[in-house]
Formats: structure tokens, sequence, C-alpha cells
């Protein structure tokens, strides 16, 4: 028994030596350059801002935004593929060294990782079945009905906050689904009777299930769109920084949201 | 087009079979060590193994990954997503596994390490050439189980960044609308992938079989 405690101890020790001797490096950014590669997070699921396409290839206005990015850092991406709501913790945990996904900014989040300037102005929709003959003239109003949303959005955080907490919109009458095209199918199912999202994803789901049309659009909880980078990390936040003005100055955002937004 | 979404679903299936190939063995080896560890090894180390077994099959699998990925695997040992989370579902799979082989071990008996023993064979000798062989032969059918259940788990790694069946299934079914599709072909690749692991276990338990051993 004693060899085993000592064993133990052994591998104890040798795993704190190995976490030890990893932060030694040079700057994030640099290591990025270094190893010619950034790892960045996605979660593919988000027409028209990341999706797979019918044969397979990763595509949509962030990926193609990132990717343009990375190839002015002189890096290429290497995608990862997460749950959207394990993506802030893949940043904050040196999982993936940036993160781009339709990401608002929250104070919430900026506590825990840091914004590029934002690349895209965000509005929110409100989307309803076309047989749906309720009134929405002001957000607040859809308190009166079942409403959808995609966990650990903007868009979840604005009703939790803004009518669940103030007691207008009852908790049992908020449905909260892991991904957008989830409550977009229940939508069209009469299962919940409004669902919140981003304008332009929720547009693109209205056109590619049918039956389903936007009731309300405004700057609710969405606005600035930006990258997530590690928090603290200055030099990588300049750099791509930087790069996003050259794309904007140059029309390439432009171009890219008539490609992928019309 | 369609056709070609399902061919990239399919594309999943060496993703799914790669992670239960290291999960599994890394689950068996920590499992047997354990479960030696608890039949012979003493009364403190038989506690620390059972404490390990409560813990790691009182949590929820999901949970117990997201915990070995992000704390235990922090931001300076370096696993890929891959290894990361097969290994983490081995470290999951390794409590059952453990169970398993514990009760195989004691299902051979008693009175074998005895008689073992009283031909002047040492304690060691007896486990490796006596115990083990016999145990191995009663935890196949129960392994196959575990087999079965560590191959479904592995789509549980893609909420750590793997792209398997399960996560290329969401994917299709985000663009296309068309989750029956989608599912569906995931579910079939599941089913098939499983029965034939089943299969080949059932045809290994078969062949290994003593003539003297009724299971």
């Amino acid at each position: 028994m004693k060899r085993f405690l000592g064993l133990m101890s052994l591998l104890v020790l040798a795993s704190l030596l190995l976490a030890s001797c990893g932060g030694a490096s040079g700057s994030h950014l640099d290591t990025i350059k270094q190893n010619g590669v950034i790892k960045v997070g996605t979660s593919a699921d988000y027409p028209p801002f990341e999706y797979i396409d019918e044969s397979g290839n990763r595509v949509g206005f962030d990926i193609e935004l990132m990717e343009e990015i990375a190839r002015r850092l002189g890096v290429t991406v290497e995608w990862v593929d997460m749950p959207f709501d394990s993506l802030i913790a893949g940043v904050q945990e040196g999982k993936i060294d940036a993160s781009i996904s339709a990401f608002n900014y929250t104070e919430e989040r900026d506590q825990v990782v840091d914004f590029s300037e934002p690349y895209y102005m965000g509005e929110d929709a409100f989307l309803v079945a076309e047989s749906f003959t309720g009134m929405i003239a002001a957000p607040e109003d859809v308190a009166s009905f079942k409403v959808g949303v995609q966990t650990g959005t903007t868009q979840d955080a604005w009703l939790t906050d803004s009518l669940v907490a103030e007691g207008l919109l009852p908790e049992e009458n908020l449905f909260r689904y892991d991904r957008a095209d989830q409550a977009a199918l229940d939508l069209k199912n009469g299962r919940i009777d409004v669902m919140m999202a981003d304008y332009i994803p929720a547009a693109a789901l209205a056109e590619q299930i049918g039956g389903l049309k936007i009731a309300y659009q405004a700057v609710i909880s969405s606005g600035p769109t930006n990258i997530v980078i590690p928090e603290g990390d200055a030099e990588l936040k300049q750099a791509i920084d930087e790069i996003l003005v050259e794309l904007e100055s140059e029309g390439f955002i432009e171009a890219l949201g008539l490609k992928y937004f019309q | 087009m369609l056709s070609n979404f399902v061919l990239y679903i399919f594309q999943g299936i060496s993703v799914t079979i790669a992670v239960t190939l290291v999960a599994l063995p890394a689950g068996l080896i920590i499992g047997l060590g354990l479960a030696l560890v608890y039949n012979y090894g003493g009364k403190w180390a038989a506690r620390f193994a059972g404490i390990y077994s409560l813990l790691m099959r009182g949590v929820p699998p999901i949970v117990l990954l997201f915990i070995l990925y992000f704390i235990l695997s922090g931001k300076y040992i370096n696993l890929s997503p891959f290894w990361a989370g097969s290994i983490s579902l081995g470290i999951v799979s390794s409590a059952y596994q453990m169970e398993i082989l514990r009760g195989a071990l004691t299902a051979v008996g008693g009175g074998q390490m005895t008689a073992a023993r009283a031909i002047g064979m040492s304690r060691m000798d007896a486990i490796r050439f006596i115990i083990i062989p016999q145990a191995v032969r009663l935890a196949i059918p129960p392994w196959s189980n575990e087999a079965s259940i560590v191959l479904k788990d592995s789509s549980l790694v893609y909420a750590l960044g793997v792209e398997e069946i399960l996560r290329r299934a969401q994917q299709l079914s985000a663009t296309t609308q068309q989750p029956f599709l989608a599912y569906g072909t995931a579910a079939l690749i599941y089913f098939v992938l499983v029965f034939f692991a089943n299969r080949g276990l059932d045809h290994l338990s078969e062949k290994l079989k003593l003539p003297t051993n009724p299971v």
C-alpha cells in the first residue's frame, strides 16, 4: 500500500511539473504565429453566420471573415466545433485561442473574456407562425405568449432579466433550446407562440422552414457582434481589431454581408 | 445534395470508433487495476477503489466529462479535444468496468486461490495464472454491455468539440431542417455499430469458453 501511495504522489508531482513548464513560452499571439495556426471555436449550426453546407463544408459569414483575418495574421484557422454555450468556457480555459459565433457584447461575458471591435450590428426579431393573430407592438408584449429562445444567447438573458425576473413572463412559459433550429421547429409545430432570436438567422430560419414570419424587429438584446478573445489578451485583440478596421474600409465585410444576408 | 450530407454524417463513424477504441481500453486498464486492488490490495486500497467507483458512478457522465476536461486538464496540459474527451470517457467507464471485473474476480471463488497457494504458487502467480484467465471469461458478457454503452456515450464528447456522428447529424438538421433524416441516419449508424460490436464479443466469448465452465 505504501508503494501505491508513493506511486500516486509521484503521479501528482509529475503532473504538477508538466503544468508548470507549459506556461513559460512567449505571448499568446507569438505562440499562434509560431504554430501557424489559430484555434477558433464556433458552433456551426447557426446559418447564415456559421453552418455546414450540403456538401459538408464549413461556411458562413463568420467563417469567411475569420479565415480572412487569419490569412492576414499569416496563419490558418483550425476550427473547433463546440456547443454554443461551451464556447466562452473554451476561451476562458485556453482550449481555443478565440471564438467567432455571432457573439453579442454583454457585461456578464465581458467579465470573463474580452471582445474585439464589433464587425456587425445585430438586431433582434420575434418569429411567429404565419397563422399567429396576437399583437406584438413592443418587445414586452411577448410576455403574454409562450416564448422560445436558444440557451445562453443575449435573447435568453433579456427574456430572463427583463420579463421573467420582473414577473411579466411566467417562468414556465419560457422555453430554452440547445439550438435555434429546434426552437423554430417547435414554433412551427405550435408548441410555442413566439421565438426570439437574432434577426438575420431568424429570417433565414423563416425562409427555410416556411410557414413562419417575423412579427417584430428592433435592437433589444443584441447589437454589436464581436469576436471573443481571452481575457486580458491585449496583443491578440489589437491585431484582430486592426485587421477588422482594414476589412471594413476595404468593403470586405459589406461584401460578405451581401453574400450571406440577402 | 442530400446524399452528400448523409455521407457527411458517415464521416463521423471513424471519429466515433476512434473515441471508443481509446476510451474502452483506457477504462479497462484503470478498471482492471482497481478491481485487483479492491479484491487483493488490502483494506485501505479496497476502500480507495470503493470510493472511486462510488463517486464516478454517482455523477452523470456528461458532468464528469466537463469537470475532467475543463478543470483537470486546465490551461497547461494541452491535450487535443479528441484525446482529452476520449480519456475522460475512459475514466468515466473505468468505474463501471471495475465493478464488472470485481464481480468476475469474486465469482471465480476463494477456493481457487487456496488451492493454488496449497500447490506452492505465490499470490501474484495465482492471480495471474489462475484467477484472471477465468475471471476474464466470466466478464465478457457484462463487459460487452459496457462496450455498447461507451460506444453510445461517445456522442457526449461532442460537448468538448469533437465532431462525431451525433454532432454531424445536428449540423445536418440545422442546415436542412430535416431532423428525421438527420437523426434517423445517426440512429441507424449507432445501431449497426453496436450490433456488430456485440456480435464480435459474443463470438469471442464462445471461442474462449472452457469445457468446464458452464457460462
